[in-house]
């Protein structure tokens, strides 16, 4: 039911002729016939445009595109809109570069941990997060295989054993503790790959309740525990009368792993 | 909550100015900027802007725990030998003390066989802990949860081992012992604890050895470390009183130890 207007409605230079069909929605401002009209928001205030009329817009072309792109949340899809910042600035990062993943140095830094004895410590002392997500996802999946779903449980552990990881190593080594936490999470992942080759290889090992099968976890376990002392000992906690210190904490950690993967 | 300090990226921060706050000394460097930071609006947000207040009381409690963590290899082992073997401790128990601005303070644990610290109690707590689920494991019930179980059972039976050794103390003294003295005392007998499921995991019966063993054990150091700690704080020493309370200590240990050394998944037995 049309109300009485005593203001007469605002016509825009650039709005053409009112869309036939305005009875569907009662609005009742006078912005009213910018809702049905397909035009380039020339007015201040626009009110959000409804998802329903969001097709009709893919059709803009680039140079409109960019100057509405901060007010309306319905928007083109997200291609045109890096393509017309691309067309901006000239040259496009790679979709793996901009989440700052970087495979080849996953892939050196997993080769450094697979030779147990010999350790490029240099390599880490840039932490990352993108291995041990892979890493996390291969055990869960590998866990999978095995019948157990522990999505949820390996990540909380992870989390929680490198946030404890984090305080204790920093309380040990005083003023000079310079472990920060994302290299903390980015040390626990990576050393979480023996666990990973664990459970991977426990599908085909005997079940648990045997000695052989213990043996095989300690050293797994013991593996890791090295590996990642290792990599945390680079800090100023180096000194020879902190690593049995350091090394514990890590032992704890990766026995609970691996008691996931033998029960 | 942490609006205001989480905008930077924790760890990565230079370490903060001086600032009139009682964590100002506690948690330096780079790391522990989140602590820092997370703590100190937590008190302000409680408090206001009055760290005096905060001082007062937050500091009563938890004592610099950096002073707990200044250890090393040496100082684990010996630790470790004399909490297990009190027996063959040879030297003396008292704390050696350094003056310092009028009060007196104690070394920390490197330079002090017998100062407490929290890094024994906290892995003894968690080796307790693994060896534990071990142990379900063996018996097949093994499941995450039960990590989480058994963490809160030891947890309680540090609680309770804490609350009678602060109840002693309030009782015979003035009660000015730091709290995290109190805690790091009771965590030790974990160390004991640990020993004897790591036992049971060789040879079943070892256990049936063990446990008495590191009860007494435990019995006597807290009686010998509870003995020097009332010495040091009391005037007047009543002996009738201090002895029949330090061994009702001893004795407290014994269901303890049964209660946090029976590995099951209920609350009991």
């Amino acid at each position: 039911m049309p109300k009485e207007f005593t203001i007469p409605p605002v016509t825009f230079p650039t709005s053409n002729t009112p869309n036939p069909t305005t009875t569907t929605t009662t609005t009742n401002t006078p912005q009213a016939p910018h809702l049905h009209q397909r035009q380039p928001p020339t007015a201040p205030f626009q009110p959000p445009r409804p998802s329903a009329s969001s097709l009709p817009f893919m059709s803009f072309d680039i140079a409109s595109t960019s100057t509405s792109t901060t007010s309306s949340p319905f928007f083109p899809p997200p291609s045109s809109t890096s393509s017309a910042s691309a067309l901006f600035a000239g040259e496009e990062p790679s979709l793996l570069e901009e989440l700052e993943i970087n495979p080849s140095l996953i892939w050196r830094k997993t080769l450094s941990l697979i030779h147990p004895f010999r350790l490029n410590t240099s390599l880490h002392s840039d932490p990352d997060l993108s291995g041990p997500f892979l890493y996390y996802f291969a055990f869960s999946l590998f866990q999978l295989l095995a019948g157990k779903v522990q999505f949820g449980v390996i990540l909380g552990w992870l989390a929680i054993s490198s946030i404890f990881l984090y305080s204790i190593l920093n309380f040990l080594a005083g003023k000079n503790g310079n472990l920060d936490l994302y290299r903390s999470f980015s040390v626990v992942g990576y050393c979480l790959l023996p666990i990973v080759i664990y459970s991977a290889a426990s599908l085909f090992l005997p079940p648990t309740p045997t000695t052989a099968a213990f043996l095989i976890a300690a050293v797994f376990v013991i593996w890791a525990t090295r590996v990642s002392s290792r990599l945390l000992a680079v800090d100023d906690l180096g000194a020879s009368d902190h690593r049995a210190l350091i090394a514990y904490p890590c032992f704890l950690i990766y026995s609970l792993f691996s008691m996931l993967v033998m029960f | 909550m942490y609006n205001n300090v989480g905008a930077q990226r924790p760890g990565q921060q230079p370490p903060f100015p001086p600032q009139a706050n009682p964590f100002g000394t506690t948690f330096s460097g780079a790391g522990s900027g989140l602590l820092r930071s997370g703590l100190t609006a937590y008190g302000e947000k409680i408090f206001g802007s009055s760290s005096e207040y905060v001082q007062s009381n937050i500091s009563r409690y938890f004592a610099d725990p950096q002073y707990y963590f200044q250890v090393n290899d040496d100082y684990v082992r010996n630790k470790l030998k004399v909490v297990l073997f009190p027996f063959l401790h040879r030297g003396h128990w008292t704390r050696v003390t350094e003056p310092m601005a009028g009060k007196i303070s104690y070394k920390p644990p490197i330079y002090d066989i017998n100062a407490p610290d929290l890094y024994i109690p906290t892995m003894a707590f968690l080796s307790y802990v693994m060896l534990a689920g071990l142990t379900l494991g063996l018996y097949g019930k093994f499941t995450p949860e039960t990590v989480n179980w058994l963490l809160m059972k030891g947890l309680v039976g540090w609680f309770l081992e804490v609350s009678l050794l602060k109840l002693t103390l309030m009782s015979l003294s003035s009660g000015e012992t730091p709290l995290l003295d109190i805690v790091a005392y009771a965590g030790y007998s974990f160390a004991g604890i640990s020993l004897a499921l790591l036992g049971k995991l060789f040879w079943r019966h070892s256990y049936y050895i063990l446990l008495p063993w590191s009860c007494v054990c435990m019995g006597v150091f807290l009686v010998k470390t509870m003995k020097r700690v009332l010495y040091a704080e009391v005037r007047s020493y009543d002996s009738g009183k201090h002895h029949v309370l330090l061994l009702l200590n001893a004795l407290a240990q014994i269901p303890l130890f049964l209660w946090l050394g029976n590995i099951t998944v209920s609350w009991l037995f």
